[in-house]
C-alpha cells in the first residue's frame, strides 16, 4: 500500500516535462466540456441525493414497525455492483433493443406513440447517468441521516410542540440543525467520489453521445488508453486535484473531530 | 388513520417501489428468451418462463471462469486487507508512538483519494513489476483502497473497546501479541467481520482497475466480463441479466447477515457514498 502511494509520484515528472499538456488542455474545447459535465453531473447527483436522503430518513424515522427491514431493503442499491446498476438503467432508458422500461410504461399508458431514444440526446444521456448515480447513492444518505435523526433528543421536539411550533418549524429549526454535521460530511465525501466517478458513465454512455457525458475519469481513460497519451491523461486527473485538495482536508477535519468526540 | 401515518405508508411504499423496480427488471429479464426480449413481448412478467439464459451463460460463455477470478480476487484481497488493517488499526488505536495522530489522518486522507486518480500511475508500477494481465495485479492494487478504508473503520472499533481487559491480560503475564489475539480480536469480532465484508464487496464490485490492468479474457473479473457480453456482436441482454442475478445474490446474502453491523459502520460516517 505504501509503495503504491509513493509511486503516485512516478506520474509527477510528466507534470514538469510536459507543462505543455496543461496549456493544451486549458485551450481545449473538449476539456472545457469535460469540466462542465463533471460539475453538472456531480452537483445534480449530490443535490438529488441530499433531498431524497432527507425524505427517506423522515419516512423511516416515522415508521413504527419493521423499520430495520425497510432500512435493509432500501440499502440494496448501495451494495449492488455499480456496473450492474449502470447496465440495468442503461437498458431501462433504452429505446432498443426490445424497448426499455420507461418507453414500455409510457407507451402502455398511452402517453407516447413511439419510443423515445433517451440516451441518444445529450441532455437525455446526462439525465440518465445522473438518475442512475442518484439511485445508487441516495440510500447511503438516507441511512446516514436516519442515524443522525435518531441521535436528536426527543425532548427538543416535545418542548417545541409545547411552545406551539408546527411540524415544518420543528423540522427547520431542530431536525436540520441537528443533521448539519452529517449533511456536510456526506455531501463532501460524495462530492469527492462523484467528481471522479468512472463506472456509471463508462458503462452507460462511454462519455457519449459525442462528448455530452464525458467527465474527468472517463476522459482521462480515453486519452490515456485509447489515444495512448499518458502524459495528457495524467494531466486531466491532476486538473481535478486542486478541487480535491480543497475538499479533502475539510472532510478529514470533520471526521477526525467526530472520532475525537 | 391520521394523515402522518398515511403519509409514512405512502412514502415507504414509494421508496420500496423505487428500489425494487430495477431489481425486478433484472430478475424478470433473466427468465425471458432472446425473442421475447427482442420483440418486447410479455414485458412486465416473463411468460413463458425460461432458464435458457442461465444454462447458456454457464455453458457457452466464460462466465464461470470470470466468477472464479472474482471469487479468488475478493477472498485474497479480503484476507490481506483484514490482516493488515487489524494490525494497523490496533497500532494506531492502542500503541503510543510519535506521530500517531498524524498516521491516523494520513490513513483517512488515503481513503479519500479517489481510485480514478491513481489508475495511470498504478498501471505503470504494475507493468514494471510485470504484474499486469494476471490476478496478481488486482491482489496488489485493490488493497490501495480497501486497506485505508478498513483500517479507518477498525481504529474506531478498537478505540471503542475498554482498555482495562487488555491491561488485565498484560498484568497476568500475557505478551502483547497474546493480548491482541486472545482478548482484543475476539471482542472486536463484529467490527472485523463487518470490515472484511466491506473489503469483499468493494473488490467483488470493482470495475476500473480490473478493466485497465487485465486484458486476457480468461483472467478478467465478472464486472468487466459483463461489459464484454454487451459489446460483442449481439446484445445478450438475457444472459447479462442472468449474470447480474448470479453476481448480486452472494453479496446480498452476505449483507443480510451483517446488515446491522454495517449500519453501525455507516453511522461512524466513514463509508463511500
Amino acid at each position: 500500500m505504501w509503495l503504491s502511494f509513493t509511486d503516485k509520484l512516478v506520474g509527477y515528472p510528466e507534470r514538469w516535462v510536459g507543462l505543455r499538456n496543461y496549456l493544451y488542455l486549458a485551450h481545449d474545447d473538449t476539456f472545457h466540456t469535460v469540466v462542465r459535465n463533471s460539475l453538472t453531473f456531480t452537483c445534480a447527483s449530490v443535490a438529488l441525493k441530499v433531498l431524497t436522503g432527507l425524505a427517506m430518513a423522515l419516512v423511516l424515522h416515522a415508521t413504527w414497525r419493521w423499520r430495520n427491514f425497510f432500512r435493509g431493503l432500501l440499502l440494496l442499491p448501495w451494495i449492488t455492483s455499480t456496473v450492474i446498476i449502470a447496465l440495468t438503467w442503461r437498458w431501462m432508458f433504452d429505446a432498443f433493443p426490445g424497448r426499455g422500461f420507461f418507453n414500455s410504461v409510457l407507451l402502455d399508458a398511452g402517453l407516447l406513440t413511439r419510443p423515445i431514444a433517451f440516451m441518444a440526446t445529450p441532455e437525455g444521456a446526462m439525465a440518465a447517468v445522473v438518475v442512475a448515480n442518484w439511485w445508487r447513492g441516495f440510500p447511503f444518505f438516507g441511512v446516514s441521516y436516519l442515524a443522525g435523526m435518531q441521535a436528536i433528543p426527543g425532548e427538543l421536539y416535545e418542548a417545541a410542540s409545547v411552545d406551539g411550533a408546527g411540524a415544518w418549524r420543528r423540522f427547520w429549526h431542530i431536525t436540520l440543525p441537528g443533521l448539519k454535521h452529517v449533511i456536510i460530511v456526506t455531501v463532501l465525501l460524495t462530492f469527492i467520489f462523484t467528481l471522479n466517478d468512472f463506472n456509471i458513465i463508462y458503462v452507460m454512455t462511454r462519455g457519449g453521445p459525442g462528448t455530452a457525458t464525458q467527465v474527468f475519469a472517463t476522459y482521462s481513460y480515453e486519452v490515456a488508453f485509447n489515444q495512448l497519451r499518458w502524459g495528457r491523461g495524467v494531466t486531466i486527473s491532476i486538473y481535478a486535484v486542486p478541487l480535491l485538495i480543497a475538499v479533502i482536508p475539510l472532510v478529514s477535519r470533520y471526521l477526525l473531530r467526530e472520532r475525537a468526540a | 388513520m391520521n394523515p402522518w401515518k398515511a403519509a409514512t405508508v405512502v412514502g415507504l411504499a414509494g421508496f420500496a417501489l423505487l428500489v425494487l423496480v430495477p431489481f425486478w427488471w433484472i430478475a424478470s429479464m433473466s427468465f425471458k428468451t432472446y425473442e421475447q426480449i427482442q420483440f418486447a413481448q410479455s414485458i412486465y412478467v416473463p411468460r413463458p418462463f425460461t432458464w435458457e439464459n442461465y444454462t447458456g451463460l454457464w455453458l457457452d460463455t466464460r462466465f464461470p471462469l470470470w466468477l472464479r477470478n472474482s471469487a479468488i480476487t475478493a477472498v485474497v484481497v479480503t484476507v490481506i486487507t483484514t490482516v493488515v488493517s487489524c494490525l494497523g488499526g490496533y497500532a494506531v488505536a492502542r500503541l503510543r508512538f510519535p506521530g500517531r495522530e498524524w498516521v491516523a489522518s494520513l490513513i483517512l486522507i488515503l481513503y479519500l483519494v479517489p481510485p480514478a486518480l491513481l489508475f495511470i500511475p498504478l498501471y505503470r508500477v504494475l507493468a514494471e513489476l510485470g504484474a499486469t494481465n494476471s490476478l496478481m495485479a488486482l491482489f496488489l492494487s485493490y488493497p490501495t483502497f480497501t486497506v485505508p478504508f478498513c483500517t479507518w473503520l477498525l481504529i474506531g472499533f478498537f478505540k471503542a473497546l475498554p482498555t482495562e481487559l487488555e491491561e488485565a491480560a498484560l498484568v497476568d503475564g500475557a505478551t502483547r501479541t497474546q493480548a491482541l489475539a486472545r482478548v482484543l480480536l475476539p471482542l472486536a469480532a463484529p467490527g472485523i467481520v463487518a470490515s472484511a465484508i466491506f473489503a469483499f464487496t468493494l473488490s467483488w464490485n470493482e470495475f476500473l482497475y480490473a478493466l485497465i490492468f487485465i486484458q486476457d479474457e480468461r483472467m478478467i473479473t465478472v464486472p468487466v466480463g459483463l461489459n464484454l457480453l454487451i459489446y460483442g456482436d449481439v446484445f445478450h441482454w438475457g444472459q447479462l441479466m442472468a449474470a447480474s442475478v448470479i453476481t448480486t445474490v452472494p453479496v446480498v446474502t452476505l449483507y443480510m447477515f451483517i446488515h446491522r453491523w454495517m449500519v453501525e459502520g455507516l453511522a461512524a460516517g466513514a463509508v463511500k457514498g
